[in-house]
């Protein structure tokens, strides 16, 4: 049966890696707050799946766990509560990023570019040595989401952007965690969902006081503290 | 009472201790809580001291929790700066209630929603330090401590004004992207012990690793200590990962700034200690010492003009860690047990004479109602008589005057490096230890000594004074003797750190 074939889980597993970047990058060139957080939505949902099918080919039951609390949370939870913030805190729509849009592509694709050539001399020794080669061919797209993540954070001026390229940088994280090791431990796994609930209920707190504070969310204007 | 029970007990208490500040209504319970809840705390962490001279190490919970001489030292000095810091706390926030500081929020907090913010989050604070010390698994260390940045964000935004709004954002976001490259580090380093110890929960317990880190994989070890480098490093305010830290300590209250400055800086070079072991075992200890040193030396040079020109003594103080911070990295970066042992001593002596130093700070900003040099401009030991002396006494000892004890683990450092023949280190070392004695002798001098204003007249503060009379005496007598067990205990911890025992 096909769905027993670890090919097919692999190929499954390459197509699902490959709309995760294509996500990544279309966040990078579209212009709307909400679009935007619908992506990293979807983004999430995809990781999501990705864990569920290294889970069912490499039969490790407790990916199953993380998998499940990042399609509620990350996928469903997040994008609703970002969204409401968005609404509650009334900010314009639009992301206006320091480099123009297509420059910032420009930039993802070199780090895409970037994220190949450090992931290539993982290749050899993993094949070495690792028990099966399912999911390492996402660790390039895990470190193109790092690193472009990194660089949506640096390139946005509003408090909120910021803290989706924080979320970008994290499914990065999560998506490396499960091509290179099938995951971290489960209680490592939870505690690091935790934080990462905590982090967003944290910022968002803060991103709406500066709101409040400075009458906007540029947070450029941040910048008494100097010297 | 045996062993495992005291590594639970430690956890347990400054959670139960948070709790119960969160549920109560008093400003009076709030205050007996910590006040208690630290107290017993400092007990515990004594009797782990004693347990781990006594055992090597102990362990409970099938391992979960880890403590040997390394950690007990970080137990123990977490456990003394809450302590200080908690008897500090209730002098500090009912001055501040008097003045009526907490009325200029802008966002409208009454004073005891205010007082239980503070009270409840640092116990919190602490647990989280005391686990990323306890914790044997480095994913559960990591998430212990982001849970350090997280718990502390609200101390920083305690005052409610825009400047502490600002501090608390580039600390939240500038932790937690550093703190996201030492998670990568550590996903890492599991990847590379993983065709040793296979995909258990152990694979990533320290005290599993520590015992196979030669056979990892040496490129993906490299990277990793890359990462958990650029990662805890920023947690520590490692240059050029610093920026957060001088915005953070001048606008977090005095007592949360004097634990963040600390024992916090204690923790993130804990994290990074661990992972230093793992690396020089797996590879040469002079790979992750090259880059540390590189590090630990920019971060001092990168403080000084900030120290020499600096117009805001709590700002100053941060600059001063960051200095500080990089004389550790630097020790660690030098290796050997020489060096091992210098940033053992360093830590122990750093952490009691910063915390005190920003008690003092406290003390003279509560007075003056403002932290610019600026406004105070001189004499203030005449208004303050005690709080302004012992300001310049520990100015004295953290630019490493003789007597103090900074002055003799300085000193040890700089053997270590010309031992080791890094000359060019060694003599930057010397060079911006200079500047930056020269720049808070200076400032801090003019500020305590010479005419003052007439101003009002000075009180006796008996909560504020009585920390930082214990605080000082333990500096002081800690320039001359250390109590046996406490030198054997900062002896074995680096002898862990170097790998000589």
């Amino acid at each position: 049966m096909f769905w027993q074939d670890p090919q097919f889980g692999n190929k499954l597993i390459t197509l699902m890696a490959a709309l995760v970047l294509v996500l990544q990058i279309l966040m990078v060139a579209q212009r709307w707050l909400v679009t935007n957080i619908r992506a990293f939505g979807l983004q999430s949902f995809l990781l999501g799946s990705i864990a569920v099918t290294i889970a069912y080919f490499n039969h490790a039951p407790q990916i199953y766990i993380v998998a499940a609390l990042t399609l509620v949370f990350k996928a469903v939870v997040l994008p609703i509560v970002l969204e409401r913030l968005v609404t509650k805190i009334g900010i314009r729509q639009e992301i206006e990023p320091l480099v123009n849009v297509p420059i910032s592509v420009i930039v993802s694709g070199l780090l895409t570019l970037l994220a190949y050539v450090v992931a290539e001399s993982f290749r050899e020794s993993a094949e070495a040595t690792g028990p099966a080669s399912l999911g390492h061919n996402t660790l390039a797209v895990a470190l193109s989401l790092f690193l472009i993540g990194f660089f949506m954070m640096v390139n946005r001026r509003k408090a909120l952007t910021q803290v989706l390229g924080f979320l970008c940088l994290e499914n990065g994280l999560f998506l490396a965690a499960i091509s290179l090791t099938y995951g971290m431990p489960l209680l490592v796994e939870l505690g690091i969902f935790f934080d990462l609930l905590v982090a967003v209920m944290v910022l968002g707190i803060l991103v709406y006081r500066i709101r409040e504070t400075f009458d906007s969310m540029d947070v450029s204007k941040l910048s008494r503290l100097r010297g | 009472m045996n062993e495992s029970m005291i590594l639970l007990a430690i956890l347990a208490v400054p959670l139960v201790a948070g709790a119960l500040s969160f549920a109560a209504r008093k400003r009076q319970a709030m205050e007996a809580i910590n006040l208690g809840g630290f107290g017993v705390v400092f007990v515990l962490a004594i009797a782990l001291v004693a347990a781990v001279l006594r055992r090597g190490s102990v362990s409970a919970l099938n391992g979960f929790l880890y403590a040997d001489s390394l950690s007990a030292l970080v137990v123990l000095l977490t456990a003394l700066v809450a302590l200080i810091c908690s008897v500090y706390a209730v002098g500090y926030f009912r001055d501040d209630e008097r003045n009526n500081v907490f009325e200029e929020d802008l966002l409208g907090d009454v004073t005891i929603s205010k007082l239980r913010k503070y009270y409840a989050l640092t116990p919190l604070f602490v647990f989280s330090m005391m686990l990323v010390a306890l914790a044997d698994n480095l994913g559960v260390m990591w998430v212990a401590v982001e849970a350090t940045t997280l718990t502390s964000v609200f101390l920083v935004t305690f005052y409610g004004r825009a400047t502490s709004l600002e501090a608390a954002w580039k600390y939240a976001i500038i932790g937690g992207v550093g703190l996201s490259m030492a998670l990568l580090g550590t996903i890492l380093t599991y990847y590379s012990a993983r065709h040793v110890l296979g995909s258990e929960t152990s694979g990533l317990n320290w005290s599993v690793l520590v015992t196979h880190a030669w056979q990892f994989d040496k490129t993906t070890m490299k990277l990793a200590f890359i990462l958990i480098l650029l990662g805890y490093g920023t947690k520590a305010g490692i240059a050029p990962m610093h920026t957060w830290k001088p915005d953070a300590y001048s606008e977090a209250p005095v007592p949360a700034a004097a634990i963040l400055s600390s024992a916090t800086l204690n923790c993130a070079l804990y994290g990074l200690v661990r992972f230093y072991i793992l690396a020089s075992r797996c590879l040469e200890p002079s790979y992750p010492g090259a880059l540390l040193m590189l590090f630990g030396v920019l971060s001092m040079g990168i403080s000084v003009p900030f120290v020499l020109i600096q117009r805001n003594f709590r700002r100053l103080l941060a600059y001063h860690t960051i200095d500080h911070a990089g004389i550790m990295v630097t020790a660690l970066g030098v290796g050997g047990p020489l060096g091992a042992l210098g940033l053992t001593l360093h830590m122990t002596f750093h952490t009691v004479a910063k915390s005190l130093l920003f008690l003092c700070a406290g003390t003279v900003y509560q007075h003056f109602r403002t932290d610019l040099f600026r406004k105070i401009k001189s004499g203030v030991i005449r208004l303050l008589p005690f709080a302004g002396a012992v300001f310049l006494m520990a100015t004295l000892a953290i630019v490493g005057t003789p007597p103090f004890s900074l002055f003799q683990s300085e000193f040890v450092i700089l053997q270590a490096a010309f031992a080791a023949g890094h000359y060019t280190y060694a003599v930057l070392f010397v060079l911006f230890g200079v500047a930056i004695f020269a720049g808070a002798v200076i400032h801090v001098g003019g500020l305590v000594l010479g005419p003052a204003d007439p101003g009002p007249a000075a009180r006796l503060y008996p909560w504020r004074d009585s920390a930082v009379f214990v605080s000082a005496a333990i500096l002081v007598v800690m320039g001359f003797w250390l109590p046996g067990p406490v030198f054997e205990l900062i002896r074995n911890a680096a002898g862990i750190v170097s790998g000589g025992s």
